[in-house]
């Protein structure tokens, strides 16, 4: 399976199946729509009740944009396989998330792939890194 | 062999070791005016309850989880809790669905509030049971919160000196190797976000086992005279999280927490360079929570 496909499969399985662990509401994502947001990662923020990724964003008039992606917390990222050492400062990343409501640039982080081309599924439940996923070969 | 077998049961009692007790069978097959007579007629059922000892504990150590979700009632099929509400409790409970089918939605455990039980019994993340004779902690890794059962004979807080808390106030006794728990002196709260409140005149019996290597199970029957008409009676699951060297670590709220709530009532977020936004990278002691609505600069 080549790894974009592989990509989506994550993707699918586990925004479909899997909601998210959080001690908050999702009143402010709008889970009927995903952005796709390219840039540096500033930050990993391995933390509790929630992880998160900062990833600063140049837009082509030159103007950088500070974007966080909200996340699970530690033990349930350890079960998926996502360590504090999987994300680092500097990484090129592509970032799938359910968008804020109001516009601004945050949202609930679906999964990120690097520059390598491996994505990393950041929902509850999610296969671990590396699982062999089911679909065409 | 006879002959043997005898010898070593006399051995052992001799020894002042006695065989594991059975559990009593106990069979939910009518209802009980209160938590506390439900309770007293299954310690009826199990003529005072089993004498707990070190060697005698069943054992229920690793890590677990909740399964089924994030009804109380894991046997929910439909959008509605199958609670049987009072008439006041029932019509908070349809505003508060409405409220959130318009987006307007808040959890108080956004505040770093304990979940509190009964919540706790289908919070996600980490669980840890660890056993005593005389208490047994049941430990959720959210927030942290743990509640304790006495297991040494001693009845409740008197009344004189109880007040509402988090996990309430838990008593309770083995059963074989059933541990039946009744707490009461509950704080108000909800079920979960999309379930009904409770007040704090809840009380509850649980009937907690190991149903198999991988899996725990906990038989609750709630009481509240203010929001149900009738007691809830659920059954949740628990199975093993096998996860290779996967420990719980403190699970502070406050690390990370930048949700404010709206002026709508509703939730969002504090972004970095918001006005209050607090950092959890910068040196130092925590900043004072936000109190500014989201998007300020």
């Amino acid at each position: 399976m080549s790894k974009a496909l592989s990509a989506l499969c994550l993707t699918a399985l586990s925004a479909a199946a899997t909601p998210a662990l959080a001690h908050h509401s999702f009143a402010m994502f709008d889970r009927s729509k995903q952005v796709s947001i390219s840039g540096t990662v500033k930050d990993f923020q391995y933390t509790n009740p929630h992880s998160w990724v900062i990833v600063m964003v140049t837009a082509a008039d030159g103007k950088e944009t500070e974007w966080g992606f909200e996340s699970e917390g530690p033990s349930t990222l350890l079960r998926a396989g996502i360590k504090p050492s999987s994300i680092s400062p500097g990484d090129k990343v592509t970032a799938l998330a359910f968008p804020m409501r109001d516009g601004r640039p945050a949202g609930s982080l679906i999964s990120i792939t690097k520059a390598g081309g491996q994505t990393l599924v950041f929902r509850a439940g999610a296969p671990p890194v590396g699982t062999e996923l089911p679909g065409p070969k | 062999m006879r002959v043997w077998g005898w010898a070593a049961v006399l051995l052992l009692v001799g020894a002042g070791m006695t065989l594991p007790a059975e559990a009593s069978g106990w069979r939910y097959d009518h209802a009980y005016a209160s938590s506390w007579n439900e309770y007293q007629a299954m310690r009826a059922a199990a003529h005072g309850g089993t004498r707990m000892s070190w060697k005698r504990l069943p054992n229920w150590t690793g890590l677990w989880e909740h399964t089924g979700g994030f009804n109380f009632d894991p046997a929910q099929m439909g959008p509605r809790a199958t609670a049987v509400l009072t008439p006041a409790y029932q019509k908070a409970y349809d505003e508060k669905l409405a409220n959130i089918a318009k987006g307007i939605e808040w959890d108080p455990l956004s505040a770093c509030l304990p979940a509190g039980y009964p919540r706790w019994l289908l919070e996600p993340f980490l669980r840890e049971y660890i056993l005593r004779p005389e208490q047994t902690w049941l430990v959720l890794e959210q927030n942290a919160e743990i509640r304790r059962v006495y297991t040494d004979n001693r009845g409740h807080v008197p009344a004189d000196e109880a007040y509402p808390l988090w996990e309430g106030d838990s008593i309770g006794f083995w059963d074989g190797d059933t541990l039946v728990v009744h707490t009461t002196d509950l704080k108000a709260g909800q079920y979960q976000r999309l379930q009904p409140a409770y007040s704090d005149k809840a009380s509850t019996v649980e009937r907690i086992r190991k149903t198999g290597p991988d899996t725990i199970e906990d038989i609750v029957d709630v009481y509240d005279p203010l929001s149900l008409a009738k007691a809830w009676h659920v059954r949740h699951v628990y199975r093993r999280v096998k996860t290779p060297g996967l420990r719980i670590n403190h699970w502070s709220c406050e690390e990370n927490n930048n949700v404010v709530r709206t002026d709508n009532g509703s939730t969002s977020f504090l972004l970095p360079g918001e006005k209050g936004y607090r950092d959890p990278t910068a040196p130092g002691p925590a900043a004072a929570p936000p109190t500014t609505s989201p998007g300020a600069p």
